[in-house]
């Protein structure tokens, strides 16, 4: 293994004005400052560049470095919030305007932690990431119902949902969330992720869900691959 | 390094110094040092005659004789019993003070204190009996048995068994008998007397661990210490796990019930051997535990305990008979609980509290039960809050790398200067790291600059060259070698892997960042703190100034920390020798109010916030023990 590095998007320079630096934004995601990722996306803006420019070659190069130290255990939890939040600062700025160039979502994803746990640090990193990374993401928070999982679904037409369990005595609960979409007739729809610390591949593939995201990162990855694949239509 | 340590006898304004070891006794060291320390009682904890105040450094938890003999009170106020104490860390003290603190004075067994009350309800009645006579004489055996025993017996009820046997016994040495009564009720009668067997065991039933303790109930005086692996854990090592074998399995519910049922069926039969007493005199047995050990125990379907909103079946005091759990270890027996605060903050929670007084404490103190499930509790007389935080098996080095628990050849010391030096616990050859070592290990590499205030291990410039070799890259991603695989007692180098440190990150903002929630709940800060007491087997090990550095315990001077030793334990043991007590956690229950923290949105703020170590670098100088 090697020490992750940044990755400087080739070419950049020509896609940004004459004298224009992003150093500094990567730099402040990379270490968590939320207020200088704000006023930076903000200046890009107001500098007329195309906001998918200011996501890929702005926000994206230190929030995948942290993402890969994060997935090395060489960044923890609290780091790995902070530049998520930093990372959503700014993109909270470009997302208006990349819906008014009607730039699609990557997908809809329907995220919560099961029912019977109240645990929400692990949903909450992977609904920003996967925020970050394009999807439209519908969090349902903790505690919750397998009914509200299938009726939010149906009613957003999800492509993806993913539940996490960090208990193991709600994982049980995954693989009757998974056995209520059956019933209801809605399980080839959408892919299922499940994750959260006691679970494993070998619990994804016994709880019949589509994918295991081991982190946050593996997840984003996983829904990315995943949401491509074409599932039966919601309507 | 040694398990030398110091005890300083403080007596007529001179001080005399005694080298002693880990787990000597005050007496004991002091009698080798020519002090004379009166011990009235033999050593067995049965009088104040030996009494100490601790004036200065390690404060030693005390043992259920101080709190029969002393009360509560005066356990606060640091006096101990010399014959009981045993040393843990240099420790200064004064014998037998002539006046307290306060300086009202103190006499001897007549002194009023807030000694406990030994009411067990366990009443053992010498009575003489006469079959009946005469056929027109309408009685029976048993009627003649109940009426001798007048308006000490409060029910007519009696079970079956007693009456199978009773006609050859009330005939055996001309109608002398003993009868038992357990609050009232009739639970042993025997030919002769034997009022003066009377004895009761406490338990202390842990997620990793069960101990136990044999009392003479007339005197308080324990008899035997007896302890064991909890048989559960290879069902799973934290308490989730556990719940969650046995959920929606009755059969797995059983058979992680009958492990518990055994294990107190063997610790009570080896109790029993060593004290050379006869079982069936053991009347009473108190058991605490958390939530889940109690529910287990009981056979009582666990299921839902796992889930929101964690609610326990039943919160109340119970009190079993052994034919009906069945203990057939202790047949004449009832098994009492005492009560449950929430699904995470159990029965142990409660005899923590009985134990530490803190009840009626006029200051604000905090408890904390650091095990694989933590349980605090903070307050005084005016309020009283209470919160769990899984910490998980870590601090019992289980999802260590080379974790072990705290045996032969752990690491349990570790110091970093320009290199690295650890303690391993029987002076052998290091094998692998217990809780007490990891943490130890994490407060010096923060010291060293070795890990940086978000855990991570890097290697800086300015490291001595051979810290500096100890950090690698290896199949577990960075490591710290502590232990060279050429000088270890294993073929290959003993690390802490950055996993194991994020291990120790969750485990130990648990804790913390469960203090700080009672903290911010209660509207105070750790400098309002009076007291912090520290309970857990592991706590009586743990570094307190390691511990704080870390941030598993709040920042705060380490010499208002204390070790409360297995207060769990003491609170069983009180509630065994005494009803009072018992009662008085069932009053207590309605008085403490839980916070329920995973329903608080503010928490996860405090428990990313106590992930961090704090700033590297050496942490600030401990104050100078304070001279006498």
């Amino acid at each position: 293994m090697s020490e992750p590095e940044l990755q400087i998007p080739e070419g950049w320079e020509g896609r940004a004005p004459d004298g224009w630096e992003w150093q500094t934004l990567w730099e402040a995601v990379e270490e968590g400052d939320h207020t200088y990722s704000h006023d930076r996306v903000q200046q890009a803006i107001d500098a007329d560049i195309d906001p998918r420019i200011i996501l890929d070659d702005g926000l994206f190069p230190g929030f995948n470095l942290q993402g890969d130290r994060f997935s090395e255990q060489i960044i923890f939890i609290p780091e790995m919030l902070i530049t998520a939040r930093a990372m959503k600062a700014g993109l909270a700025l470009i997302r208006p305007l990349l819906a008014a160039m009607a730039e699609k979502p990557l997908g809809t994803f329907v995220m919560g932690t099961v029912l019977g746990d109240m645990h929400d640090i692990g949903q909450s990193i992977v609904t920003i990431m996967l925020e970050n990374a394009g999807f439209k993401v519908i969090n349902l928070g903790t505690d919750v119902h397998p009914d509200r999982f299938i009726e939010t679904a149906a009613e957003e037409e999800a492509d993806l949902v993913g539940f996490s369990a960090l208990l193991s005595t709600t994982v049980y609960y995954q693989k009757v969330t998974i056995e209520e979409f059956e019933k209801a007739g809605h399980r080839d729809k959408v892919h299922i992720l499940i994750g959260g610390a006691p679970t494993t591949q070998e619990w994804a593939n016994e709880c019949g869900a589509d994918g295991w995201g081991k982190d946050a990162m593996e997840a984003v990855k996983l829904a990315r691959r995943l949401v491509a694949e074409k599932r039966e239509a919601w309507v | 390094m040694s398990e030398a340590i110091e005890l300083r006898i403080s007596e007529d304004g001179r001080q005399r110094t005694v080298s002693a070891t880990r787990g000597e006794t005050l007496l004991d060291t002091a009698h080798r040092a020519g002090v004379e320390i009166t011990a009235t009682c033999g050593k067995r904890g049965r009088c104040r005659s030996c009494r100490c105040k601790v004036v200065s450094g390690t404060l030693p938890p005390p043992s259920v004789a101080d709190n029969v003999q002393l009360g509560h009170e005066e356990v606060r106020e640091r006096f101990r019993l010399a014959c009981q104490t045993r040393l843990i860390d240099d420790t200064v003290i004064r014998p037998m003070p002539p006046k307290s603190e306060a300086g009202h004075q103190l006499l001897g067994g007549q002194a009023e204190t807030t000694a406990m009350a030994l009411d067990s309800g366990v009443q053992k009645l010498a009575i003489t009996v006469e079959p009946p006579k005469s056929e027109h004489h309408q009685t029976s055996d048993i009627e003649e048995v109940m009426a001798a025993l007048g308006d000490k017996l409060t029910t007519r009820d009696t079970r079956t068994d007693l009456l199978r046997d009773l006609p050859a016994k009330m005939r055996a040495k001309k109608g002398e008998l003993t009868a038992t009564l357990f609050r009232g009720k009739i639970v042993d009668i025997e030919p002769g007397d034997t009022t003066a067997q009377a004895y009761g065991m406490a338990f202390d039933i842990g997620t990793t661990s069960i101990v136990g303790s044999l009392l003479d109930l007339a005197t308080g005086e324990q008899l035997a210490a007896v302890g064991m692996v909890n048989p559960q854990a290879p069902f799973g090592a934290d308490l989730m796990s556990r719940i969650a074998y046995a959920q929606f399995n009755p059969k797995n519910l059983a058979q992680l019930r009958g492990k518990a049922l055994n294990a107190l069926n063997e610790l009570i039969g080896q109790a029993v051997e060593k004290a050379g007493i006869e079982a069936r005199h053991i009347y009473k047995v108190v058991v605490v535990g958390n939530t889940c050990m109690h529910h287990i125990l009981l056979g009582i379907d666990v299921s839902y305990l796992g889930l929101a909103p964690y609610a326990p079946v039943v919160r109340d005091a119970q009190a079993i008979p052994a034919p009906d759990l069945p203990l057939k270890a202790a047949p004449s027996a009832h098994i009492c609980t005492l009560p449950i605060l929430a699904g995470f903050v159990g029965a142990d929670a409660m005899a923590c509290v009985l134990a530490t007084g803190i009840y009626d404490s006029d200051e604000i103190r905090g408890l904390v039960d650091i095990g694989t499930n933590g349980e605090m509790v903070l307050g005084s007389k005016d309020r009283l809050i209470a919160c769990s935080a899984p910490a998980g098996p870590a601090f019992e080095g289980a999802q260590i790398r080379h974790g072990m628990r705290g045996a032969l050849g752990a690491i349990e010391r570790v110091s970093i200067d320009q290199d690295v030096t650890c303690g391993v616990i029987g002076g052998e050859a290091a094998v692998g790291i217990c809780g007490s070592g990891l943490i130890e290990a994490c407060a010096r590499m923060s010291d060293a600059n070795v890990i940086n205030a978000s855990g991570a291990i890097k290697d800086k410039p300015g490291l001595p060259s051979a810290v500096s070799q100890r950090i690698h890259k290896g199949d577990h991603g960075q490591e710290f070698v502590l232990v060279w695989g050429s000088q270890g007692g294993k073929d290959e180098d003993i690390t802490l892997t950055q996993g194991d440190i994020r291990q120790l990150q969750l485990a130990k903002s648990a804790i913390y960042s469960g203090v700080a929630m009672l903290m911010k709940e209660m509207g105070v800060g750790a400098d309002d703190l009076a007291e912090l007491l520290v309970c857990g087997g592991f706590g009586n090990y743990v570094d307190l100034p390691s511990a704080v550095r870390i941030r598993l315990l709040p920042e705060m001077p380490v010499d208002r920390i204390t070790y409360a030793g297995n207060a769990a334990l003491m609170g069983a043991q009180m509630a065994t020798l005494s009803e009072t007590e018992l009662d008085r956690a069932t009053e207590l229950i309605g008085r403490i109010e839980h916070v329920a923290l995973a329903a608080r949105p503010d928490f996860q703020d405090l428990f990313i916030d106590g992930m961090g170590f704090g700033a590297p670098g050496p942490a600030v100088t401990e104050p100078e023990a304070v001279a006498v």
